[in-house]
């Protein structure tokens, strides 16, 4: 059998998906740090556009990906904005340029540029995160997180196994919606469904903790398959992350 | 009331011990004591002495009892642990110590023998239930453990994946190297592995204990009473699948439309990932239709299409000349029965009675306790019970009953008779067979050579998601 290379693996041995995930981890938080000191308006643009182009080019994901994955961003950062300008106590203030007055509502000048400030910043925020998670293969963080976090394993490997039953909880929900519907039932959101996937939910979680004890999860002295090494590479995106960010903090 | 009482049995070294029992009887409690989870993994108490190794498993290091140990649960989903393949095989060696080099050299090796060869990097939620079987096995047999326990592993295997299976176990077995313990059903390719069988009766105590032979001279009318599968009534061969016995009962002329159309139907979940293509089905009333196939040829694919719970990406579907997705549940529910693969997902109530009552007519809910009974779950006794608690082989019965009792014009089954003993099995077949007398069309997904051939009717062989066989 031919291994046919996925989505997911192209990703994977791109550069930033195979630099160290906490070499990714320190960059996006150190990006996202500086976006909380700046209420200017171009370091969030710029760290949005990196971001962006990163995930793109060096973490060669699909452009469709990232843009399902960036498509709540527009509403959060548009009605962040919005009632943050609407809202903000400078609008009261009598010598401010009024920009829009409707009936008792008066949008000022400094108030509009507050409002779009955090709003680019939330686009900033957001796309430094989901660049991140689409560049980052979980198994592969969580085996970075235990071997140099030196996070303890049993909540590493078992946050991550919880994380691999996500899918396993929408194929009960579906299963049970579609039993509902073969009793004649409305396949709606009756609470019932709701327990019912709650019950799956936890059964499934005992069996998957009782495998995990009987293939010797417990035992001391666990070895690793994927050895995880901080390598040139890491110190190389960390280097560059940071004189990106530099050079973006030195622009303004 | 414990589930297992008063089992004695010595397993030297390299010896196998298969054992059997009515559904219910406490076989999987069991495997999991002498897998030594109990109590400190698996919830129960545990009387008596167990030795594993010579060590008594109270007062041994779980983690140095496990070391050894193997096991293969009846559910193989839910012990799937990492997102894909090679890391799944390879968590059960990391916990055993294993170096870099010999997982790497050894992972491989461990699903190319279980047949997955190529799978390392496939996602284990993506893989169909016989392949997750197979991955199960995989992880279990990578450490070449002294002690192997499996649950019903061949359940979701198609019929040369279970052969295949059972000769792998027998080569193991030649060498001794490993001690085996099965829990199985399937009697003939069990027992010719057994070096001694244990069989339990339903109240979860010994009914016998000895070699096939011995139980066989000696106890044959006892287990055959107890519902317990011999080995000496192997499924027949696909070709003795017989053509369906005469009517008893002249059935109406079958309507202008037919009960129940497939046409040119492609479908596929993920896009250039086609699961169906080109399928075309007929049904009329009082039909019998058996889909067989290897795993992941889209049998359960076609029967949830086929009462409109999937919808077709091309072609059309129809039941009672309509598109059964569209059609109101309540009125489908009568059309159309459907059993799932997977009893769990199908309890909608806290107890069998509430569960097999949900959403019935009054005339429905006055047959309801005589289907339960039919099938081996007599509200009396069963009424009360969490569905959850009930062995697999109940589940899968109390699944049917729930649509039995609505005598639907179409009923789809999805391996209707897994963990089934012999008593659940000749109960089901009966009363599927009197709805087909009755007018019902039935279709069955499965895998089991034996119910395809006592249900008799049409064959259709699926392969790759296309009719390689459509056999009247």
């Amino acid at each position: 059998m031919i291994a046919i290379p996925t989505r997911a693996d192209r990703v994977a041995t791109s550069p930033l998906g195979r630099a160290n995930p906490l070499a990714t981890l320190a960059v996006a938080l150190a990006w996202l740090l500086a976006l909380s000191t700046t209420t200017d308006l171009r370091p969030p643009l710029l760290v949005t556009a990196v971001a962006v182009a990163a995930a793109l080019a060096l973490g060669r994901v699909p452009p469709a990906d990232l843009a399902r994955g960036l498509a709540p961003l527009w509403l959060a950062a548009l009605s962040v904005g919005f009632f943050n300008a609407l809202l903000s106590p400078a609008n009261a203030d009598p010598t401010a340029t009024v920009v829009l007055a409707f009936g008792p509502i008066h949008l000022t000048e400094p108030a509009l540029a507050a409002g779009v400030a955090l709003g680019l910043r939330v686009v900033a925020i957001v796309a430094v995160g989901v660049a991140w998670g689409r560049v980052t293969d979980p198994t592969h963080l969580t085996d970075a997180l235990v071997q140099q976090g030196r996070l303890p394993e049993r909540f590493a490997y078992g946050a991550l196994a919880a994380l691999q039953a996500i899918p396993w909880l929408a194929e009960d929900l579906v299963a049970l919606r579609e039993a509902r519907r073969m009793r004649g039932l409305r396949a709606s959101w009756h609470p019932r469904v709701l327990v019912g996937l709650l019950v799956l939910a936890i059964r499934r979680g005992d069996r998957l903790a009782v495998a995990m004890d009987a293939r010797g999860f417990a035992a001391p002295g666990r070895t690793r398959y994927r050895e995880v090494r901080w390598a040139m590479l890491d110190t190389l995106v960390v280097m560059a992350g940071l004189a990106v960010l530099a050079g973006i903090v030195a622009l303004r | 009331m414990p589930a297992v009482a008063g089992v004695s049995f010595d397993l030297a070294p390299g010896a196998c011990l298969v054992v059997a029992g009515p559904s219910g009887s406490g076989k999987s409690t069991l495997a999991r004591a002498i897998a030594g989870l109990v109590p400190w993994a698996a919830p129960g108490r545990l009387g008596g002495d167990l030795r594993l190794d010579g060590r008594p498993v109270g007062s041994t290091e779980p983690a140095a009892l496990v070391a050894r140990i193997g096991v293969v649960f009846q559910d193989p989903s839910s012990q799937l642990v990492m997102e894909r393949a090679e890391d799944d095989v390879a968590f059960g060696l990391e916990g055993r110590g294993w170096l870099s080099p010999a997982m790497r050299a050894r992972v491989p090796a461990a699903l190319a023998e279980a047949g997955l060869a190529g799978f390392e990097r496939r996602r284990t939620a993506r893989l169909s239930g016989g392949e997750q079987q197979r991955l199960a096995l995989a992880g279990a047999f990578a450490p070449q453990p002294g002690l192997l326990v499996l649950d019903e592993p061949t359940a979701n295997l198609d019929p040369p994946g279970a052969l295949a299976f059972a000769e792998r176990l027998a080569a193991v077995r030649e060498t001794r190297a490993t001690t085996i313990v099965l829990v199985e059903h399937r009697a003939d390719l069990a027992w010719p592995l057994a070096d001694l069988v244990l069989a339990l009766s339903a109240d979860g105590t010994p009914l016998a204990l000895g070699t096939p032979a011995e139980l066989l001279a000696r106890h044959r009318p006892a287990l055959v009473a107890a519902g317990i599968w011999l080995p000496d009534e192997p499924p027949p061969p696909a070709a003795a699948i017989v053509r369906p016995a005469p009517r008893t009962q002249p059935l109406p002329a079958p309507p202008a439309p037919p009960l129940a159309e497939v046409r040119d139907v492609d479908f596929a979940f993920e896009r250039g990932i086609p699961v169906l293509a080109g399928l075309d089905l007929a049904i009329e009333p009082g039909d019998r239709l058996v889909l067989l196939g290897p795993n992941g040829s889209g049998k359960s694919t076609a029967a949830r299409l086929l009462v409109g719970l999937l919808r077709p990406n091309r072609g059309t579907v129809r039941v009672a000349g309509r598109d059964p997705a569209r059609i109101a549940p309540r009125e489908l529910a009568r059309l159309a029965g459907y059993v799932t693969q997977d009893p769990e997902r199908s309890f909608l109530a806290g107890t069998v009675e509430a569960d097999l009552l949900l959403g019935l007519t009054p005339d429905e809910r006055a047959r309801a306790g005589d289907v339960a009974t039919a099938l081996g779950l007599a509200l009396d006794r069963f009424g009360a019970r969490n569905p959850f608690t009930l062995s697999g082989g109940e589940q899968r019965r109390l699944s049917l009953a729930s649509q039995l009792v609505r005598r639907p014009g179409l009923l789809v089954l999805d391996e209707p008779t897994f963990g089934q003993d012999r008593r659940g099995y000749e109960d089901l077949l009966s009363l599927v067979r009197a709805r087909v007398e009755a007018g019902t069309a039935v279709v069955a997904a499965t895998h089991d050579l034996r119910f395809a051939a006592d249900l008799g009717g049409r064959v259709v062989r699926l392969a790759a998601g296309r009719i390689a066989e459509d056999a009247p």
